[in-house]
């Protein structure tokens, strides 16, 4: 469960997020839209630790926590092989010095399959495509376990059949109990597979059921919000939403 | 009033005495380029002078980079005394920069330049071409007061140059340079004997700095060197090679090392070569005041102890 | 053919030049890999005017001991590396702009401290060490750094490439994110700091970075490249003496001249990602 209380994120004075008020709940899947530059990457960001508040703040139930980010700071030519790369998803059992045990390499190779990636284990990363490497990186996440799992537009740019095959996983996911929030742009995908959804704009703009939030006027008002920061906005001084 | 008068000229006489005199007591603002050159000009110019040293004891003429200091110092000269023979290739600029526009005392004019030979070990980059004679510099060895006739001349020059900014003082200057000059002789003398009195085999050293080609010149000896002259030149391991080669087979008895470069190569030769490793000699500067050579007289005197002592079992 | 590898034979001098040539290769390329698949490659330069200056004020507090000039190279690389770091992590300044600005003070520090002393040719001795010179205990520490580098390398491993690899997942999953930066950027100061004793500070860079860019011609798995970078070291280490010996080249020069016409050769036709795989490429394989 993240219970997020007034929260304000952002960069240099300016927030990201503004003022947010939300509750996900345990074992909730939930979809974050909102248009650009509405704060969903930041939101995620704050989720998991990375950015600290500007005000407001969010607790969290304890537990491991998985994150995808967006465009991963990952050094795609970096000489490392497939199943090495998804080993890394294991750091929670096996920290920074343990070996890996037999166990540990079945469950590796389970991970890998699961993604549809079978006999990729010794190909280096830099000779993936797009849509492989997505597979890589939830294979990782499979083996990390976590109980709170973050997507950041995890569908982006790749295709069709790879798309299904990640959702299946996620679906998955949400049917062992876990809570995942995914930004996503598609709303058609959001619709199919997402019960829950926020919408923000830097603000909430709604939150609760998909098809209660997804309504033309909903979409309108967060459209309108705007997107630049303005330099010459006052001090705020405004205590909730 | 004949008293008077005569009271009014020897006053007026003696005036004009303490005036002359209270201008020759200012003294001759003298800037020397290194620590030897410094030494003679003050044993010469005595307490006539004030006396600025550039590249102070245990400095490497060779990389030295003036300080605002300095330019002061040889903007206020009177006098500038230099070595020359490439010796300070920073010290032109240093002049034009200063705006200083008297006379630049070249002290080893009149003396006869030898060049580098291929015994040298020459390893300067770029002058890897031992029988080109001129270049513009890096051929001709500028450290003529390794041998003390030079050196002769060098007070000689110095005395002149102080001579001709100093009117007034010239004869006391060139009395002080005749009384060195028999110090100098004397050095010469001793040299020469404590060489003699080393087996003719026996004549032959290594040391890591190349200084002493005047010096093997004019007293008979050999020095053989594992670098070249400048001291930011590195060796390679066939010179090193060679030379350990040449300790074994001619059974040379000494090691030197020299205050300016790297002793540890040095050592390495000394070890491998089972030559004995000698005190410290002292090449292009002096040793500070508490050292062994803290005079040019000193320095010669050191180093011939110390040569005579390492090759003498 | 003994008689291409009779100076080694004949000279102890030249046996010690190529065993401390080996301690460098083994220790320094592994840390020049990980320098280069992080792009640090010129982080190596600017560390080494780093430590010039620590070193140099060890040689004016006791003169050429190999003690107090790696102790002095140690302790200025080593605060120039942390703050770099610390700065890096915890601001908005970047790894590069952070080092460029440290390693920049610590330089015209050591510069002042020299110059207030009196003396520029002591700067001279500090920047060209010689490999000719290695007595027992430049040896002994040679080795020794070595084999704490191996070791620490061994030992950290994973957290290493994981930083170089995805260093916003080794943020998200534990803190070994900045331990494992200070730690190698210690030893990459413990390298530089070694090679300078034997190469000089301008050639200790040349062992650390060439052989390390050369193996990237040549393996596509970290293991063998960092396999591929020391033999290459050691290869033209001993190739460097030889051409030294042969010839009559400064030996530090010489050695890192052998280094970049192995960097030239693997460039042009090492077997990957070099202009030959890429201009000349192999028949394809069916799949």
């Amino acid at each position: 469960m993240i219970n997020i209380e007034n929260l304000t994120l952002g960069y240099d004075r300016h927030p990201a997020v503004h003022h947010l008020t939300a509750r996900i709940e345990t074992g909730s899947l939930t979809a974050i839209v909102g248009p650009n530059g509405a704060g969903k990457t930041t939101l995620l960001r704050g989720i998991a630790g990375d950015l600290p508040p500007l005000a407001g703040r969010i607790t969290r139930a304890p537990g491991r926590i998985a994150w995808l980010p967006q465009q991963a700071a990952l050094d795609r030519s970096f000489p490392i092989d497939v199943g090495s790369f998804v080993a890394m998803g294991l750091w929670n059992r096996i920290g920074a010095f343990k070996g890996l045990t037999r166990t540990d390499r079945a469950r590796i190779d389970t991970a890998i399959a699961a993604v549809g990636l079978t006999g990729f284990d010794n190909r280096p990363i830099s000779a993936l495509s797009g849509g492989q490497m997505q597979r890589v990186l939830f294979a990782r996440l499979l083996l990390q376990d976590a109980e709170l799992i973050l997507l950041d537009e995890p569908f982006t740019a790749i295709d069709a059949r790879t798309t299904a095959d990640l959702v299946a996983l996620v679906r998955r996911w949400h049917g062992e109990g876990r809570t995942i929030l995914a930004v996503l742009h598609d709303m058609d995908a959001v619709r199919d597979n997402f019960p829950q959804t926020l919408l923000i704009a830097r603000e909430r703009v709604a939150h609760g059921p998909t098809a209660q939030v997804l309504t033309a006027a909903n979409l309108l008002r967060a459209r309108a919000m705007s997107e630049a920061f303005d330099d010459t906005a006052p001090r705020c001084d405004r205590s909730v939403a | 009033m004949l008293k008077r008068r005569t009271l009014m000229g020897a006053s007026a006489a003696l005036a004009l005495m303490f005036a002359t005199g209270a201008q020759a007591q200012q003294p001759l603002k003298v800037v020397a380029s290194f620590s030897i050159l410094g030494d003679f000009v003050s044993q010469v110019g005595g307490d006539r002078i004030a006396l600025t040293t550039l590249v102070g004891p245990d400095g490497d003429a060779h990389v030295y980079q003036p300080s605002p200091n300095d330019a002061k110092a040889v903007a206020g000269a009177d006098l500038v005394v230099v070595n020359g023979l490439g010796f300070e290739g920073w010290l032109d600029r240093l002049i034009e920069a200063s705006g200083y526009k008297s006379q630049v005392a070249v002290a080893t004019t009149g003396i006869t330049p030898r060049a580098f030979t291929e015994d040298d070990h020459d390893e300067e980059e770029g002058h890897q071409d031992h029988t080109a004679e001129e270049h513009d510099h890096g051929a001709t060895d500028p450290h003529a007061w390794q041998s003390v006739p030079n050196a002769r001349i060098y007070v000689a020059n110095i005395a002149r140059a102080l001579g001709t900014a100093d009117p007034a003082g010239a004869a006391i200057y060139a009395a002080n340079a005749a009384a060195y000059t028999a110090e100098l002789d004397a050095m010469d003398a001793r040299i020469v004997a404590a060489i003699a009195a080393l087996p003719r085999d026996r004549r032959t050293i290594v040391t890591s700095h190349d200084a002493f080609g005047y010096f093997a010149a004019t007293y008979g000896m050999t020095f053989e060197a594992p670098q070249g002259l400048s001291t930011d030149a590195e060796a390679s391991a066939k010179d090193v090679a060679e030379l350990i080669q040449q300790i074994k087979s001619q059974k040379i008895g000494a090691v030197f090392v020299e205050n300016i470069t790297d002793p540890r190569l040095l050592q390495q030769i000394a070890a491998e070569s089972g030559a004995k490793i000698g005190g410290t000699l002292y090449s292009d500067a002096l040793s500070t005041a508490d050292g062994p050579a803290a005079t040019y007289l000193a320095m010669m005197r050191n180093n011939i102890a110390q040569l005579s002592a390492a090759l003498t079992e | 053919m003994t008689a291409l590898w009779h100076p080694f034979l004949d000279f102890a001098f030249m046996q010690r030049a190529l065993l401390g040539c080996i301690a460098i290769s083994l220790g320094a390329t592994p840390v020049g890999v990980f320098l280069m698949l992080r792009r640090m490659s010129l982080t190596g330069d600017a560390m080494a005017h780093a430590i010039l200056p620590g070193a140099a004020v060890g040689f004016l507090v006791s003169g050429l001991s190999i003690g107090a000039m790696t102790l002095g190279g140690i302790i200025a690389g080593l605060t120039v590396a942390l703050l770099t770091g610390a700065v890096s992590r915890v601001t908005v300044l970047r790894e590069d702009a952070s080092l460029a600005a440290f390693y920049l003070i610590s330089l015209a520090l050591g510069v002042l401290l020299v110059s207030l002393k009196g003396s520029n040719v002591d700067l001279m001795h500090v920047l060209f060490g010689t490999v000719l010179a290695l007595n027992d205990d430049a040896l002994v520490l040679l080795c020794t750094i070595t084999t704490v580098t191996l070791l620490t390398l061994a030992l950290l491993w994973r957290p290493l490439v994981l930083e170089c690899v995805d260093p916003q997942f080794l943020r998200s999953v534990s803190r070994w994110s900045l331990p494992a930066h200070l730690v190698f950027l210690a030893l990459v100061v413990l390298n530089l700091v070694a090679g300078f004793q034997a190469l000089g500070t301008l050639m200790a860079v040349g062992i650390m970075i060439l052989p390390a860019a050369a193996a990237r011609f040549w393996a596509q798995r970290l293991a063998t490249m960092i396999a591929v970078a020391m033999t290459i070291a050691i290869l033209s280490s001993g190739a460097g003496l030889l051409a030294s010996y042969h010839f009559g080249l400064p030996s530090g020069p010489a050695i890192i001249l052998a280094a970049g016409l192995f960097y030239f050769a693997s460039l042009f036709f090492g077997p990957t990602g070099s202009l030959a795989a890429r201009y000349l490429p192999r028949p394809h394989l069916q799949s």
